[in-house]
């Protein structure tokens, strides 16, 4: 248990730092520069440093925020990652509980992220949070649900909630080849539920200042950010998992845990694919962005999940 | 239209004032807007003008006309050499200076150089605002090629006080025609990815198609001019229409387009590129040699009493100098007629209902310098 | 837009119409207009198809004089037209017709302290609002003109050619660009 829980903090500390440099690397080789290079060799410190930074700043509290919810909404932001690392199957042989209703308690989880992104909105007695806080409640809570219609499909053929079982239904074939619509509206939905661009207006820098975390400065906007990577983190892996057959591939000789290699690789290319994303398009307009949820991405799930039921039925 | 911003109407009591103050990543300069909200629509828009205001009127008014040149370019830092331009045929054409051919191409070539640079510049900060962050380092690396080339000629980066009046302070070499032939051919190459990538992506057309219609009526009534008017189909540019300089000399299109909306003046100042490209390349072609000053500018430049327009045309729309003298060299009145300052009058009437993010997006499509509208 | 029409009608509007050279001056023609016919003005130009480049004021004896230029989108036509604020310094705007002279005439009561009778939201628009009394570019008394000093003046008559027969008569010196 205490192995497991910290396993889990080294996990998520380890993507923000591993995260944060791969994305401002990205970042800088797809605008035609070079990223940070200055601090260690080819940047290589830069989010070690920027870390102490953030941890030596003040923590500025605007006059009349609601203080007790001002330094909540931070800690609420964090503090549910963790859960939800503790039951996804790295490899077969590592994982930290596995449950019967793991899929359950990770979007539950997931689903907190919506309220400290509220409460931190409105507590910053600020115009512009406000503003980004009730985009992001809208946005979040209406891509949940295509999110869990595409991952019902795939509940419905495994007939189980547990990850590892899921996990392991997946050979010989992936189920990313049996359900591409499935793993195409998920995407979508997990780019739009991590607040990533090109869905993320909560904090849209150039039209809301910076949303929902204008007035957080230091250790606390650090709490935010290091829960948004660990959420990508989450949500990748469930796409993994579900789609891209979790820890299968090629075994390597003389190492038992291969299955993690694999499993890491699978994640952190789908990270790379929404840093790609992110890097590339505009942002939507927020009417837009609805529309394609409830318009296209929720009919399409529901047919989806439709014809599933009469295949499994069928065959 | 007063909005008073203490205490909304009782009926409207659900209505709030969002300000987008002077400082915003939006509004590219210090402009304030004051957004009276619905939710997210804005119901109500009242800019707050005069946070630049310089004086540069009065100033004109003490100093001598020639010694108002790097005043000029201070007005809109991105068009500066068009409006140092615009000022030196002023004083031309009221004190009937002729100046030689080589300095008339000279001020083409440097002028649509400029021309490029600023809408390049205004590409990427569109599309920052929209949300794309990559384009804009795309259109910064090769606006840097046009800096460097200016750079060499002028001496500034920026704000260029290259023209005087009968010419031109130094003559260009070998050095820049070659860059510059070698920048037309770069940035050609370029435009198949900008197309590509950023003209055609879905996202940018639902953000800008439909938004923020203009009519040709609508232009006319508010003054409008520019990439915005030929969006909207009338085919007006004051380098075809009052031919000044030697545009007459060059063969080039006036891209138009109908609907008049966002998309359709961003398509017209992204063909408007490949316009300048081509009277670059025909006025390299036949750049004459020559003196680069005229013959008799006398050094106190005694402008006959009288009025005199001159006006050009500027990347965001028609700038036009009215200046008043009495005979001295010193101006009577000169006014400054900048096409941002048109085109910012109509956010009230086109940008009313709007979501606030189609604020942000017409707001950026009309291409505004702010410091040319607060002077 | 057809230039004949439009002229006959500025005869009825107009008090003076002048074709100016546009390689000197940048304009076609100069109007002057009595203060009530205004609006009735700018109402026709709206109609035929001009467009409101500026609206300007500036300061002379007898009084302080607003400028508007028009100019025409299909036919190169740049108009000056002039009109004579009334003793209390006041004009009618335009900015019903031609909305964007709202701006205009809100920045010209800024700078001149001209008011437009019936503008919807006359409040200063450059200069902050505190500074409505300021008017900073009223002329001073020394620096202030009469009218008659900013109008183009005609071009000197040509020197009469003096019969070769009489030396000492010296012809007139070529006429420089000094000029009271």
């Amino acid at each position: 248990m205490v192995v497991a829980a910290v396993c889990g903090a080294v996990i998520v500390f380890g993507n923000a730092l591993v995260m944060g440099y791969a994305e401002r690397k990205l970042a800088g080789h797809i605008m035609l520069r070079p990223g940070p290079m200055e601090v260690g060799p080819h940047g290589l410190y830069q989010l070690v440093i920027d870390g102490l930074k953030l941890m030596g700043k003040q923590l500025v509290i605007p006059k009349n925020a609601d203080k007790p919810l001002f330094m909540l909404a931070p800690l609420l932001a964090f503090a549910p990652v963790f859960v939800p690392l503790l039951v996804i199957p790295f490899s077969d042989k590592i994982q930290g509980f596995d449950l019967d209703v793991g899929l359950l308690l990770i979007l539950a989880f997931a689903s907190i992220n919506v309220l400290a992104i509220l409460i931190g909105g409105w507590s910053s007695n600020n115009k512009y949070s406000l503003f980004g806080a009730i985009r992001s409640v809208a946005q979040n809570v209406a891509y949940e649900i295509p999110m869990l219609l595409s991952l019902l499909a795939i509940i419905f053929m495994t007939n189980s909630f547990s990850l590892k079982e899921i996990a392991a239904a997946q050979s010989p074939v992936w189920f990313v080849i049996i359900q591409p619509l499935a793993f195409l509206i998920y995407i979508v939905a997990m780019v739009a539920e991590t607040n990533r661009a090109p869905f993320d207006l909560p904090e849209a820098e150039s039209e809301l200042t910076a949303g929902f975390h204008t007035e957080y400065s230091g250790m606390s906007f650090s709490l935010f950010v290091l829960g948004e990577y660990a959420n990508m983190f989450i949500v990748c892996s469930v796409a993994t998992v579900f789609f891209l057959g979790g820890d299968s591939g090629i075994p390597l000789p003389y190492f038992e845990y291969s299955g993690i290699i694999w499993f890491l690789m699978k994640v952190y290319a789908l990270m790379f694919f929404l840093v790609w994303i992110r890097w590339t398009y505009p942002r939507t307009r927020f009417d837009q962005l609805m529309n394609f949820c409830w318009k296209y991405l929720i009919p399409f799930s529901l047919v989806n999940l439709l014809i599933t039921v009469v295949m499994v039925k069928l065959l | 239209m007063s909005m008073n911003v203490e205490v909304l109407e009782d009926d409207k009591h659900h209505r709030y004032v969002l300000n987008m103050g002077p400082q915003h990543p939006s509004t590219h300069g210090v402009l304030r807007v004051l957004l009276e909200l619905e939710g997210e629509y804005a119901m109500n828009l009242l800019p707050v003008l005069g946070y630049g205001h310089r004086c540069h009127e009065k100033i004109a008014e003490f100093k001598p006309a020639k010694s108002f040149m790097p005043n000029t370019a201070r007005m809109d830092y991105l068009g500066a050499l068009i409006y140092n331009h615009g000022f030196a045929q002023l004083l031309e054409r009221a004190c009937g200076i002729e100046v030689p051919e080589r300095v008339e191409y000279i001020r083409v070539i440097t002028s649509e150089l400029n021309r490029i640079q600023s809408h390049l510049l205004w590409y990427g900060a569109y599309l920052l605002d929209l949300g794309a962050f990559t384009p804009i380092m795309y259109a910064f690396d090769d606006r840097e090629h046009i800096l460097d080339i200016l750079e060499d000629v002028t001496g500034s980066r920026l704000t260029y006080c290259y023209f005087r009046v009968g010419g031109v302070s130094k003559d260009i070499d070998d050095k820049f025609v070659t860059s510059t032939r070698a920048f037309v051919k770069r940035l050609r190459g370029r435009f198949p990815m900008y197309e590509d990538l950023v003209n055609g992506n879905v996202i940018l057309q639902n953000r800008l198609i439909d938004i923020g219609e203009l009519t040709p009526q609508t232009c006319a009534r508010y003054g409008v001019t520019g990439p915005l008017l030929r969006g909207t189909g009338v085919a007006y540019d004051i380098r075809r229409a009052e031919p000044y300089s030697i545009y007459s000399k060059f063969d080039f299109e006036i891209p138009t387009e109908t609907k008049g909306d966002c998309m359709a003046s961003f398509l017209v100042r992204f063909r408007e590129l490949e316009q300048s490209l081509r009277i670059i390349e025909q006025a390299l072609d036949s750049l004459p040699e020559g003196p680069i000053m005229a013959a008799k500018v006398p050094k106190k430049l005694k402008i006959p009493a009288g009025d005199y327009n001159s006006s050009v045309e500027a990347p965001r729309g028609e700038l036009s100098y009215y200046l008043v003298s009495d005979g001295s060299d010193v101006p009577y009145r000169l006014k400054v007629r900048t096409p941002s300052y048109s085109n910012l009058s109509i956010v009230p009437e086109v940008c009313q209902g709007m979501l606030i993010s189609d604020v942000v997006s017409a707001m950026g499509s009309l291409d505004l310098v702010i410091p040319e509208i607060d002077r | 837009m057809d230039i004949n029409n439009v002229k006959k009608q500025w005869q009825t509007l107009a008090t003076t119409v002048e074709a100016v050279d546009y390689a000197v001056s940048g304009h076609d023609y100069s109007l002057s207009l009595e203060r009530d016919k205004v609006r009735d003005f700018a109402a026709f130009m709206l109609e035929e198809g001009f467009y409101l480049v500026d609206l300007m004021a500036v300061h002379v004896t007898p009084a302080i004089e607003v400028v508007y230029q028009f100019a025409h989108v299909e036919t190169r036509c740049r108009v000056l037209a002039r009109a004579f604020v009334d003793d209390n310094v006041e004009m009618p705007t335009i900015s019903d017709i031609y909305q964007g002279a709202n701006w205009h005439e809100r920045e010209t009561r800024d700078f001149h302290g001209v008011v437009f009778i019936d503008h919807p939201y006359l409040h200063p628009l450059i200069l902050p609002e505190e500074d409505v009394e300021l008017k900073p570019l009223l002329k001073a008394e020394a620096k202030l003109k009469d009218v008659e000093a900013i109008r183009r003046q005609p071009p000197e008559p040509a020197p009469e050619p003096k019969p070769k027969a009489k030396p000492e008569a010296k012809p007139e010196p070529p006429k420089s660009q000094e000029q009271s």
